[in-house]
């Protein structure tokens, strides 16, 4: 008896390190519940404080890049804004200013992993909800997938849970966004029509069928077309508009629709 | 070189979990290489140190990185892993006596020694961390080259530490 508890304690570091690793494991696979690992790991306010930090490090050392990106993208409101003024369509620009559109910056954001994340420094305090489209300059970045009060987190265009409707600009060819990991600037649009004429160098643009994305927004660029499996689509490799290990400021963007729509989805879903 | 004191350990665990989480986690070379320096923390652990309290150390410096870097349970299992092999790996470059307190670096192993000593050690902890990211494990060539770069840009963080430490430190005795 007195020996095995001298072997016990002699070796008590092999006790600890089965009982350590064993918890570690219960922590890595535990959390398989996507959106409450995403809320505990960065939508609490000790984390957003401390990636807020981060972001602020790295916003210094990124100043001169995303000044002349913002001074792009003024120029380009601003010739819309004047486009608007002379504009006749008075429906049109009562659509939009019936849209909301907020501006937030990324605290942390991943690339390397199948399922990424970002989080934003804005919350439902700021008018932030679920559902709604995220973009930069650039084009689509993701969705709003849950809420805090002050940080919301989105999930881009390279997470496998992702689907976002878009199609060929300049055509009605459309189809999905997915990407199943790997290349992080590279992502496929799957089920398009197999008629469709999709030709490397193409724009993909999103649909704006669906009250995420207004129509239009940049996606990518085809980079290669293939046969899907089962012989009735095509799948489309696109390489991303924005580049997702660079991301600072980012809009997210709530298109109001007709209640009526939302009247006829809700009759469908009963 | 002097083993640090328990106030100094914990100061150079903060540092080096927030220098990972708010600069080092961000860089990712080809989409695939990041440094995981937060390892020298483990790497330097000295032979005075109890097995139990290398093994918590390392707990606890891997779960902080988790925390703060959105990984529950990632660094913390491999920081383990690599804490539980630790002093043996040091015994396969430098042969200890019992009652020496050896501080692993070039100024104590001797440049070559040490140089292996970081590539086996960083290996094996990129190989664990790597292999949990990457899981339901697919594509065994990429995941292979995340181990292979991530462990060289790595080990040249950490001699590029070893390097200024023993600039701004006292001369040391070589083991060998």
């Amino acid at each position: 008896m007195r020996s095995l508890l001298d072997f016990i304690v002699r070796h008590s570091y092999v006790f600890l390190f089965v009982l350590l690793e064993t918890l570690s494991l219960i922590f890595l696979f535990g959390f398989n519940d996507r959106q409450k690992e995403a809320y505990l790991t960065s939508a609490n306010s000790v984390s957003g404080t401390l990636l807020e930090w981060r972001s602020g490090i790295e916003r210094y050392f990124g100043l001169n890049k995303e000044n002349a990106t913002l001074v792009e993208e003024n120029s380009r409101l601003r010739d819309l804004l004047y486009q608007y003024v002379d504009s006749q369509y008075v429906q049109t620009a009562r659509e939009l200013s019936s849209d909301r559109t907020v501006a937030a910056r990324v605290i942390d954001n991943s690339i390397r992993k199948d399922n990424n994340y970002i989080t934003i420094d804005k919350g439902s305090l700021d008018g932030v909800a679920k559902g709604m489209g995220v973009y930069n300059p650039d084009g689509v970045v993701g969705v709003v997938m849950l809420t805090g009060k002050r940080y919301s987190i989105v999930m881009p265009v390279l997470n496998s849970n992702t689907s976002i409707s878009c199609k060929v600009k300049g055509s009605d060819s459309f189809g999905f966004l997915e990407w199943q990991g790997g290349d992080p600037y590279k992502a496929h649009i799957v089920d398009m029509p197999y008629h469709s004429s999709v030709q490397r160098g193409d724009t993909i643009v999103t649909t704006g069928f669906s009250s995420v994305f207004p129509e239009g927004i940049p996606v990518g660029v085809v980079s290669g077309v293939e046969h899907s499996r089962n012989g009735y689509t095509l799948k489309v490799q696109v390489t991303l508009a924005v580049d997702m290990s660079d991301l600072n400021w980012i809009y997210v963007h709530s298109l109001v629709r007709d209640p009526e729509i939302d009247k006829l989805y809700e009759q469908i879903k009963n | 070189m002097e083993p640090l004191s328990f106030m100094r350990r914990l100061g150079l665990m903060l540092g080096l979990v927030l220098l990972q989480v708010l600069i080092l986690n961000r860089i990712a070379l080809f989409g695939y290489v990041t440094p995981l320096f937060y390892i020298w923390m483990i790497v330097r652990f000295d032979s005075s140190m109890s097995r139990n309290s290398v093994l918590l150390w390392a707990f606890f410096t891997g779960l902080l990185v988790d925390l703060f870097g959105g990984t529950p349970g990632l660094n913390a299992a491999s920081a383990t892993f690599l804490a539980m092999f630790q002093p043996g790996m040091v015994k396969v470059f430098v042969p200890l006596d019992r009652h020496e307190i050896f501080v692993p670096g070039s100024s104590t192993m001797g440049n070559r020694a040490f140089w292996g000593y970081l590539l086996l050690t960083t290996a094996l902890h990129h190989t664990v961390y790597f292999i949990l990211l990457s899981i339901p494990l697919g594509d065994w060539s990429v995941l292979a080259l995340k181990v292979v770069f991530s462990t060289l840009l790595t080990v040249v963080f950490m001699y590029a530490a070893d390097y200024s430490a023993v600039k701004k430190g006292p001369k040391s005795v070589m083991v060998r």
